[in-house]
């Protein structure tokens, strides 16, 4: 028996918008994940020491309100700090301000260390067989 | 009809052994007498034998099992430095949080507190401190198990021989059990099973069974336990005891704090509702527990005042320019509370140097047993980010222990509510608003705490009808102290 993979999950900063972050959570765990939610306003010390306690494979990171950039810088470092080397970090949301193209978003935020980048209208079924891949991937790196 | 019970509570301090004879009738209790007597460390039967004889009467030739033949005894004790406690977890804001939580609400004091894995200087650490008991945490159920599997392989190969408890990720139980099998090592449910689950009450009964299996032997209370036909636990324990049941039992007796000044320690409890849900506010950390403890062991009237006066320099010197009164009374005084730590402060200037002292130990000791805010701005306007216990709603506080439970003093209680914010940490302390001082006048509350148990109504009414109000301008009515009845006077 395979004991199911622990995937961490919140909304960065600031920002309070839930609505994405319910159904996040329904629709991982209905994928057979343990999702650990932590909700709105999620600083990266709180999804950092979440990871750290649950044994967590990855981080997924919802960013609405436009302030993602700075939110999410230091994150990977943080995670090195941490001694959590192979972390996967997923983000997704609204990521900036503005009417930014997704492949400057996807870029600056790969540049600051996240794995997988999605838009607003990010295709669920998809990124869950990212996550499946690239679990798989690690997995056998390791 | 049930017979009223009569029965005796003793509680074992470091340098006095109080003790009071209590008649129970079913929700209603009344105190008969009381009884105070230095601790005699070397021989505790002997100390124990002159209680009984002052409570009950008897013969200087009758057994300890002859004299309490009729009357139950209840024991508890804080001497050789109470139960302590070293606390190891993972994150230090989340198991090892809990874990030191834990270890406080079982009456321990923690005397050490190692995040992450230990290095070999911890460990070397935890050897020359060598505590009552190891209580090793870290990871949710099924999440990490690195971390206490590393430190469970350094307790494998320390000198240290004491009880160790694990509470922490179940799946590393097996584990951790083969690692420590040369050890006395006892298992309990994990004290955070999922992200920010708190279930501290497993490890908190376990520490109960070890302490009285194994600690209460070298304690020298083992005999003394046996004579007396009862089971002792640590002092704050019963205390714990006695701030939950007075909620259930006292109408109107909700969120309320009791603030015990020792010389060597501050212990804080607090029982507060938790505050209604408001969408402006977001909640951060563990979950906090209805009832709570703290202890402070830096914090004290005599064995640690070095460390207040270190610790609360500014407040210190305020205070002490306000009474016209200058550094050296203030050494001279030390010097003379180190040379006797059972110093009884009589006259000035000592009588306000002790209120500064202890006004300093409450103000930080309630520093760090409450939970803080911050403001934060959003887009959408201000919203609050709270972390820890909220204090807020509390409406009361009691003041216990020698120098807090003498009525008089409550204004140094009051002051050091009155101006909290400690210099050098962010936000603000969620700390009572307009509280009410009351002083456990008696010193009832350690030797209420051991009825808290079995006897949670009588213990929780008792408690409250005993405490003297310290808001009277004038003074009411005395309030005899044996029977809660206003009118009766003050022995
Ligand atoms: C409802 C709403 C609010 C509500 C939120 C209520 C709540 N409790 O959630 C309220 C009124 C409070 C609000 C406030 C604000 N909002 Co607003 N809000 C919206 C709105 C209309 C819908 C959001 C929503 O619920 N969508 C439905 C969910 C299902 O979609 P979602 O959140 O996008 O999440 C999905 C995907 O993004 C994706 N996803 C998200 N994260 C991740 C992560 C991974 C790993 C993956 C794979 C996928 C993924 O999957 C999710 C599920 O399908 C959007 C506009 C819009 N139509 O999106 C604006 C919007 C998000 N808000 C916006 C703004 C600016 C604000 C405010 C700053 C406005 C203000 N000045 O008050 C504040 C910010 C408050 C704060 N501190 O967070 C902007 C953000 C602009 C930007 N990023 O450039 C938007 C886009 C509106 C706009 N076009 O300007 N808002």
């Amino acid at each position: 028996m395979n004991k199911p993979t622990t995937v961490v999950l919140g909304v960065i900063g600031a920002d309070c918008h839930s609505v994405g972050n319910k159904i996040l959570e329904m629709f991982f765990a209905d994928k057979g994940y343990h999702v650990v939610n932590l909700g709105v306003m999620v600083s990266q010390e709180e999804f950092i020491h979440a990871a750290l306690e649950t044994d967590a494979r990855a981080i997924l990171v919802s960013s609405l309100y436009g302030h993602g950039e700075i939110d999410c810088q230091g994150l990977r470092e943080g995670c090195r700090e941490a001694g959590l080397d192979d972390m996967l970090l997923y983000v997704g949301g609204n990521l900036v301000v503005g009417k930014t193209p997704f492949e400057t978003v996807e870029r600056k935020f790969k540049a600051m260390g996240f794995d997988r980048v999605f838009g607003p209208h990010a295709n669920l079924e998809e990124a869950v067989a990212l996550l499946e891949d690239d679990l798989r991937r690690h997995a056998k790196s390791d | 009809m049930r017979n009223p019970t009569r029965l005796i509570s003793i509680d074992i301090g470091s340098t006095h052994t109080k003790s009071a004879l209590f008649e129970l009738d079913g929700a209603n209790g009344r105190l008969l007498a009381r009884h105070a007597h230095p601790t005699t460390q070397e021989d505790l039967g002997r100390g124990a034998g002159d209680t009984l004889r002052a409570l009950l009467g008897g013969r200087k030739d009758d057994s300890l099992e002859r004299l309490r033949a009729d009357t139950p005894v209840r024991l508890s004790s804080s001497a050789k430095g109470g139960l302590s406690i070293v606390a190891i977890g993972l994150v230090p804001e989340l198991t090892l949080e809990l874990a030191r939580m834990a270890a406080m609400s079982a009456g321990g004091k923690v005397v050490g507190s190692y995040a992450y894995s230990l290095t070999q200087a911890d460990m070397r650490a935890i050897e020359t401190r060598a505590p009552d008991i190891l209580l090793l945490a870290g990871g949710t159920d099924g999440g990490h198990t690195d971390c206490v599997l590393r430190n469970a392989a350094r307790i494998a190969e320390s000198s240290f021989s004491g009880p160790v408890l694990y509470a922490g990720n179940r799946a590393a139980a097996d584990e951790v059990a083969a690692l420590l099998r040369h050890k006395s090592l006892a298992v309990a449910d994990n004290i955070m099973p999922a992200m920010r689950a708190v279930e501290i009450e497993p490890a908190r009964q376990a520490i109960r069974r070890i302490f009285l299996e194994r600690i209460v032997a070298g304690k020298g209370l083992a005999r003394l336990a046996e004579q007396l036909g009862t089971q002792p636990q640590p002092t704050p324990l019963g205390v714990l005891r006695l701030v939950e049941a007075i909620p259930a039992h006292v109408p109107a007796w909700t969120d309320f704090c009791v603030v015990d000044l020792g010389g060597a320690t501050t212990d804080f409890y607090s029982h507060a509702e938790p505050p209604v849900a408001d969408e402006r506010v977001v909640i951060k950390g563990v979950p906090e527990p209805h009832a709570k403890r703290t202890v402070e062991g830096d914090l004290g009237l005599r064995v640690s005042a070095p460390s207040v006066r270190e610790e609360a320099r500014e407040l210190v010197a305020t205070r002490l320019a306000e009474h016209r009164l200058d550094e050296t009374a203030l050494n001279r005084y030390m010097e003379t509370i180190a040379a006797q730590p059972g110093h009884i402060a009589a006259g000035e200037p000592d009588e306000t140097l002790d209120g500064i002292l202890a006004e300093a130990c409450v103000r930080m000791a309630l520093e760090r047993h409450a939970g803080r805010y911050e403001e934060a701005y959003t887009p959408q306007g201000k919203i609050f980010v709270q972390t820890g216990k909220d204090l807020r709603g509390v409406k009361r506080v009691i003041g216990s222990g020698g120098f807090l439970s003498v009525p008089a003093n409550s204004h140094w209680l009051r002051r050091a509510f009155a101006a909290v914010g400690c210099p050098g940490r962010s936000g603000l302390p969620l700390v009572p608003e307009a509280p009410a001082f009351h002083a456990d006048r008696a010193g009832l509350f350690p030797l209420l705490g051991n009825l808290a148990d079995l006897w949670p109504e009588a213990a929780a009414r008792l408690a409250v009808a005993t405490l003297a109000d310290a808001d009277a301008t004038a003074p009411g009515p005395p309030v005899d102290i044996a029977t809660g009845q206003q009118g009766a006077h003050v022995p």
